[in-house]
């Protein structure tokens, strides 16, 4: 018996597996309803988001907060505006809500988010 | 790439839990036909208990002779403790409540961690009489943390990666469905070396880990006279007599 039909069983199994991982991963967690949908990327690529988002938001803060500078390229603000989710009936779901989209990741990941204890969590109504 | 270090990862982890398992045995095995406390030791099983706790948590022992070893030793050890529970996070799914207060602890704690390895590789170049006794594989094992330690520290604190990506990564491993591990440089050298730590641990000095549990000076109670210490090979011999 070769080698290969002794283990055709665990390699059917592998590349089945290795499939599903591929097709899992790829797959956006962007909320239900939100603008992010549409958008063609993010302010910046996702991939840098993915690792950053928290040092834009806390730099932004600190040009803000402590320079005066509001002319900011970014914004917390902007962030709720775009990937806040919505339902059927249009009325915006915080952000930090279980399982959309900052509280998805944040809480697999087990890190706090203290944005929202001061900042908005929906989009501002226009 | 990622299908390669989940094979190796697999294949360490192995290693470390039969290894250590076996070595465990081992140790469970192997005969201790004399009393040989150090004294003055506890006259009770409870006291002995407590006897370990105190090695195990304070490193009681090493308190008593060398106050440097000690302070270097249990910040070391006690950062790796909130480190390793820190870590805790990447492996379970939902995260225990428990684990995400320490988050903030365990992130500060790797600090005492590095400066605690630190101090024992400065103790191991410039003490005389530690450089003589000094094996390669010492510096290796302190080498490796320390390099495991800064890794680590700079994914927190300056270079990120994607902690989403590596938690899937960890938490599909042994349901074979991993996801791409995030190619950063930080995070490649921490789980490289993370691999090789595993993998050589049933083979290297770290298996102080289960063995201060077997030592005879310090798991027997002193009752020598109220209680004769006999293994059960010699009692069979003396039965022949």
């Amino acid at each position: 018996m070769s080698l290969l039909t002794r283990f055709r069983g665990a390699a059917l199994l592998l590349a089945v597996a290795l499939a599903a991982a591929a097709w899992g991963v790829g797959a956006a967690q962007l909320a239900e309803g939100s603008k992010a949908l549409e958008a063609k990327s993010c302010i910046r690529p996702a991939d840098d988001m993915r690792r950053n988002h928290m040092e834009y938001i806390h730099h932004d803060r600190d040009l803000v907060v402590h320079k005066g500078i509001r002319d900011v390229d970014g914004s917390l603000a902007g962030c709720v505006d775009c990937h806040a989710g919505r339902e059927a009936d249009g009325s915006a779901i915080p952000v930090n809500a279980e399982g959309q989209f900052c509280s998805g990741c944040h809480e697999y990941t087990g890190t706090s988010i203290t944005c929202f204890q001061c900042h908005r969590k929906v989009p501002e109504e226009k | 790439m990622s299908t390669l270090y989940a094979l190796l990862f697999m294949a360490a982890s192995i290693t470390l839990v039969v290894g250590v398992g076996m070595k465990i045995r081992q140790y469970y095995k192997t005969p201790a036909p004399l009393k040989i406390p150090t004294t003055p030791a506890p006259t009770t099983q409870a006291g002995v208990v407590m006897r370990m706790f105190r090695e195990v948590v304070f490193f009681e022992s090493l308190f008593k002779s060398t106050k440097w070893t000690w302070i270097f030793s249990w910040m070391f050890h006690m950062g790796l403790a909130l480190v390793l529970l820190r870590h805790l996070r990447y492996f379970i799914d939902p995260v225990w409540a428990p684990i995400q207060w320490i988050q903030p602890f365990g992130k500060y704690a790797a600090f005492a961690m590095v400066i605690g390895l630190l101090g024992l590789l400065a103790r191991r170049i410039f003490v005389d009489r530690v450089r003589y006794i000094s094996a390669p594989s010492d510096y290796l094992m302190l080498l490796l943390l320390i390099f495991i330690g800064f890794s680590g520290l700079m994914m927190t604190f300056v270079v990120h990666t994607d902690i989403v990506a590596v938690k899937y990564f960890f938490n599909n491993l042994w349901t074979f469905g991993w996801g791409p591990l995030p190619m950063d440089f930080p995070l490649l050298v921490h789980i490289t070396l993370v691999i090789v730590l595993l993998a050589i641990f049933p083979f290297s000095k770290l298996l102080h880990v289960p063995g201060v549990f077997f030592s005879p000076s310090r798991n027997q109670v002193d009752n020598p006279r109220e209680q004769r210490h006999i293994v059960p090979w010699a009692e069979a011999l003396e039965k022949k007599d």
